[in-house]
This record gives structure tokens, sequence and C-alpha cells, in this order.
């Protein structure tokens, strides 16, 4: 979602560009004629790109919405699970996986989120020297860990070694290898931009450093933390492999995180994806409209944050 | 003051969040679908609660699936999970001690593979020996689209060499011998095969390898070794099929009949053999019990000559501890087996495609399932 983002973003930006040129070489007489041939290529091309990037995000959308969006007023679909509802049978809700979704993904904020703006705020006040480079470099490192890897790191650690049983808090830990380089990256650039005269203001009032960061650097960094929190969020909420390999599906609510098995939103796609059974498929598309507008409702949130809190210069 | 702002905002949010789900019914009431032609009665489930996961073979989800639903509408305390991730993914889970039983196509193991013998290894985990109990046989249709023909006879040699393509039309000379006085068009035959890997497959391999011994050479393997057109899953062959005039292809039972395509009898050598689950029942029933005690593995006999028996078969197995294991958990799966064992139980699979285990078979894997403890 985020890549289509900017992919408009630019396509718009580079079409003001072109139209702006336009104007300037416009009165230029037939000399300019090849320049204007350039540019109007340019253009074309440019929206062409739009335009192809558009589709896939269109199409997706729109069969979603088409295959998915009646299941959404089901009546019971918000308030029911899947229990005792076998392939064959319609009705039974997505209540159970949605609830999963929130939790693990609320488990994985609560360790991740702190581990996160901790690190930033020692890479960004604190960290001098090798050491912070070394912590920065592995963030990267962490950045880039395909979520496979880090589901089977889990797994490795979790199941093989420790020989407990796969529950939803193993996936929450192994959804955090994936949150946290994210709310790191996204509260060190917001700190960033604190202005330094902050927190010299601070200090030439003789407050303590800690104290400069907890009540001025912080504060005014807030909304820019909580956005990059909210997109971290919707980032790993809709992950699927740590899921295949931790996280068993159930048809049953559950919301104990350390024992037996708990649904989410991509594992309830998964289960009934293979069904050419018209009441499976519909629910596979159900589920999967909801994890979209769950996610996407997540995105808003941030935004809408980031717009009403943008740190103050 | 900004934190403040923030931290009630969250704070809405999160009781909204929690509100949402707090509202979450498990509480489904259907017209109990699966009931309705196969009469399960739940009413004698002696019931126990708690949870229990299970994970495994694909063959036998819709039949499992069934049986968990009825057992849980009598036992609203009981929650039970079956993921039908694979036998080969089942086994490994359950070694792994990470699920409660296993569903396999397959039994485990008592040979060295990779220098991995299963049995040992789910005797370790278990701390007791694991015993494979039958519970689902699934017949595999041969199911075909001819216009006119709703009567076809198949012997394993004629059904091989249309697999392999040697046969490609529907006069063929060699189909018209085991067919007398049908009228078969000049239709080219389309062989449709499962694209995806997959027991059934395995399975049907199998038997054609077992009574055509000459023709089909290739392993049985979860891979098509034969010729056609790819199709994924059994949904995908069956609406093949369906669509083309002239198909032919191999599917799970259930699949036939839900698309209502006509089904090929098998003649192994003692006369055509129509598909039904009394003659399934009459296979599996010839089939040799080779396990120890409660142990039961069923060795089917492919090339059976026996009268009245369909030979093309799958039997899918519950793989469990024999005893040991946490009190509560024993307890559940003890009393939902011995449901899914039961008469009833198994009858109630039939509306679902499968055919219930024979009497005599049904009769072991009940007392087997009692011996857990």
């Amino acid at each position: 979602m985020t890549i289509v983002d900017t992919g408009m973003d630019t396509a718009v930006q580079e079409t003001r560009d072109g139209s702006a040129r336009r104007r300037l070489t416009s009165g230029l007489g037939p000399k300019a004629a090849g320049r204007r041939v350039r540019d109007e290529l340019a253009r074309v091309v440019m929206w062409l790109a739009f335009l192809v990037a558009l589709v896939p995000l269109v199409w997706i959308l729109g069969s979603v919405l088409v295959k998915g969006g009646h299941m959404l007023f089901e009546s019971t679909w918000f308030t029911h699970s899947q229990r005792n509802i076998t392939s064959s049978d319609v009705g039974g809700g997505a209540i159970h996986a949605i609830q999963g979704t929130l939790i693990q993904g609320a488990a994985t904020a609560l360790m991740a989120v702190p581990i996160g703006v901790f690190t930033a705020i020692y890479l960004v006040e604190y960290g001098r020297g090798a050491l912070a480079r070394a912590v920065s470099f592995m963030v990267d490192i962490l950045t880039g860990v395909p979520s496979i890897v880090a589901a089977l790191f889990i797994y490795a650690v979790w199941v093989t070694t420790f020989g407990f049983q796969r529950v939803g808090f193993a996936v929450a830990l192994s959804l955090v290898l994936l949150m946290v380089p994210v709310v790191v990256r996204s509260t060190e650039e917001m700190l960033k931009l604190v202005p330094n005269e902050l927190r010299e203001a601070s200090y030439a009032l003789g407050v303590p450093k800690w104290k400069t960061i907890a009540r001025i650097v912080i504060p005014t960094a807030f909304s820019g933390i909580v956005t990059g929190v909210l997109l971290g969020l919707a980032r790993i909420m809709g992950e699927t492999a740590p899921l295949l390999i931790l996280g068993p599906y159930t048809k049953n609510i559950a919301t104990n995180l350390f024992s037996g098995n708990m649904a989410t939103l991509p594992t309830m796609i998964n289960q009934d994806r293979v069904e050419a059974l018209q009441p499976a498929l519909d629910r596979v598309w159900g589920a999967a409209l909801t994890l979209i507008l769950l996610i996407l409702l997540l995105n808003v949130v941030g935004r809408i944050i980031a717009r009403f809190g943008a740190v103050r210069t | 003051m900004k934190i403040q702002r923030f931290g009630r905002m969250s704070a809405v949010a999160l009781v909204g969040a929690l509100a949402l789900t707090a509202c979450g019914s498990d509480n489904n009431t259907t017209s109990a679908s699966g009931t309705a032609g196969g009469g399960g009665s739940t009413a004698n489930i002696d019931c126990a609660a708690g949870e229990v996961q299970a994970e495994g073979s694909s063959a036998q989800k819709n039949a499992i699936e069934l049986a968990i639903k009825n057992y849980q509408s009598a036992c609203a305390e009981a929650t039970l999970s079956y993921n039908p991730t694979g036998s080969g993914a089942g086994i490994k889970q359950f070694i792994a001690g990470q699920v409660d039983f296993a569903g396999s196509d397959s039994v485990l193991s008592d040979q060295p593979e990779e220098g991995v013998v299963e049995t040992e290894d789910a005797a370790k985990t278990c701390g007791s020996p694991a015993w494979n109990l039958p519970m689902v046989t699934g017949p595999i249709a041969i199911t075909y689209n001819v216009p006119g023909v709703d009567k076809l006879v198949l012997t394993p040699d004629v059904a091989a060499q249309i697999f392999q393509g040697r046969i490609t039309t529907w006069d063929d000379p060699a189909i018209a011998k085991i067919n007398q006085g049908v009228k078969l068009p000049g239709t080219r035959i389309s062989v449709f095969f499962r694209a995806d890997e997959s027991g059934t497959t395995e399975n049907f391999t199998k038997y054609l390898s077992a009574t055509a011994k000459d023709l089909w050479t290739a392993d049985p393997s979860k891979v098509w070794s034969g010729k056609g057109e790819g199709k994924n899953k059994s949904a995908g062959v069956a609406s093949a099929v369906k669509s083309t005039e002239g198909g032919i292809t191999y599917a799970e039972w259930s699949y036939a009949v839900d698309n209502k395509l006509d089904i090929a009898q098998i003649d192994n050598g003692a006369g055509p053999v129509e598909l039904n689950s009394r003659t399934v029942g009459k296979a599996v029933d010839a089939a040799k019990n080779v396990g120890k005690g409660h142990d039961i593995r069923l060795e089917l006999d492919y090339a059976t000559k026996e009268k009245g028996a369909y030979p093309i078969l799958l039997v899918t197995y519950e793989i469990v501890c024999s005893k040991g294991q946490d009190e509560a958990k024993t307890k559940l799966t003890k009393s939902f087996l011995s449901y899914f064992s039961s008469k009833d139980g198994q009858k109630s699979l039939e509306a679902a495609g499968y055919a219930p285990l024979p009497e005599e078979v049904r009769t072991k894997v009940s007392a087997s399932v009692d011996a857990l403890s």
C-alpha cells in the first residue's frame, strides 16, 4: 500500500512540473517544437506509468470488494466465530480472527514499541561512536530480514530449543522482530526533527538530560512517534509467514496468548483458500476485505494523527 | 498536555477495540447440514471439556470437520481444531509434540527413511507407543463425461492406457470390448490430472501400478506421472471434466457426487463393481490388518479379485499417543475419537462423500480408542 502511495505522489508531482514547464516553453515558436514533443512524450509516459501502477491496486480492491463485500453485511460477520461451521456451511463470522489479529498486534506493539522507542532515543540523544554505529547497522539489517526468516528463527528458539507449543505469543515474538526496526527508524526521524534550540533552552534552565528528553523532546515528537507505531502495526498485522509457521488456525474464539491455537485473519484466509465450495470462498474474500479495511483504518488513523500533531518547530 | 490528549485518544481506541471483541460469540446454530442426510445422532456422546489441536491430511478434512462440528454441537465445553496442512506436516508436528493427534493418509513408517524411523520418534515424544487408527475411508472415483454413456466399465489395463494417453478415443476397441452393448462415440479422450501434489494421485497410481504392473511402470507418487492436462485440486479436475465432452479424471467420491459426474465401474477381474458405500466397505473389510495389538494398520489389496469390492481406496488415519499425555487432553481426545469411530459418527460421514468403516474394523478401532489412557 505504501509503495502505491508513493507512486501516486510522484506521478502527480511530475505532472505538475511537466505542465509548468510546458507553459514556459510554449511561447518560443517553431524552434522549440522538438522540446515540446519531448515534453509531451515524457508527460504521456509518466501518466501511463501512473496508470499501470494503479491497475493492480484498483483490480485487487475491486475484486475483493465485489467478491467479499456482501460478507461484511452478514448479520453475524462481526459478532460470531466459525465454530461448528464446516466448509460447506453458510454462516458464522470472522470475530475470532479479527480478535486474534488485534490481540497479537497489541501484544507485539506492547513489546516492540518500548524497545523501538528507547533504541531510537539512544541513537539520537546518547549514541556516539562504535556502539551507536553497530546498533544502527543492526537495525538496518533487521529491516531487511524477510518475515519467514524471523518466523523460522522464533520457531527454532521457541519450539525446537525450548520445546514450547506454537501459541499466539510466539507469533507476537516473531512480529516484534519485524516491527522494531520500523518503530526505531520512524522514531529516530521524528526525534531528529526536534530543534536543538529546545534542548539547549532546557539545559540552560538547568534541566537534566533525562528530564529534557522525557518532558521536551518526546512530547514534541509524540504525534510523529505514534504515527510511526501505527504504520508499523499496519505492516505486521497483514504478515502471514509467522502465522503459518507459529500460529495454527482454529475456528473458535481464543483469547489466551500462551496456550492453544489462535485464529487470525491471514490464517482464516489460508484455511479455506483451497476450497471450491462457494460458502468457503465467500469467507475467504470476506476475511481478505476485513483485513484490508483493518489495515486501512490503522493507516488512516496514523495519518490523521500525523496531520494534527506535526512536530512544531 | 499533548500526551494526555493522545493518551485519552488511545484509551478510547483501546476500549473500543475491547468492546468490539468482547461481544463475539462462538454460538453458531446452523441447520445441521452435514447430519441432515447421514442422520448422525449425537445423543449419546460422552462429553469432555477442554481444547485439543490436530493437524494433517487434507483428504480427511471434510470428514473430520463434520465430526468436530457434530461433537462440538453436543459438547459446548469442548474445542477441537484441525488444520489440513498435509499428512507429512501432520506427522512432523505430532513427532515435535505440537499437536495432540495427527491425521495422515499413511501410517507411521517403521522403516528407517533418511535416518528417521517415524514410529520410534513418535514413541519418544509420546513416552509410549503411538497408535494408528483408521478413521475415514474415501473411495476414489474415475469420473467421465461422455454424453449418452451413463454406464461405463473399466479394467485396470484399459484405465492405465487411457491415463497414459495410449487410448485416445472413446470408441477404441479396447474400451468397446469390455463395454458390450454400449454405444460409444468417437470423441477424443481428454485426461485431466491433479497438478498439485496430492494423496489422491498417490493412491490412484498405487492402484494402477498394483493392478496393471506391465503398463503402469512409474512409481506411485504424489506427483502425476501419466499424461493429460493438469488442474488444481479435486475441484479443478472435477469441473474440467464437467465442462469437457470426452473428459476423464480421478477424484474423491464426494467431488464426483457434488458435480453430478458419471462414475465408471471397475472390473478387477471378478466383474464390474459400482462405487457405493457397500462395495467400499467390502474392500476395506478385505484389507489385512498388519498392525499389532491396538495399533491398526490396514493393508489394502488393490488387485483384489473379490466379488463386489471397489478397489480404488484411500484410508486415512488418526495417529495418537497411546498413554501418558496430559489427562484433560487425553480425556477429550478419547471422547472425540470414540464419537468419531462410533456408528453414528461414521454414518454421518456418508453425507460428505466418505464411506463408513466396515463394522469389523470399526469395532477394533473403537476398542483401541477405549484403551487410550
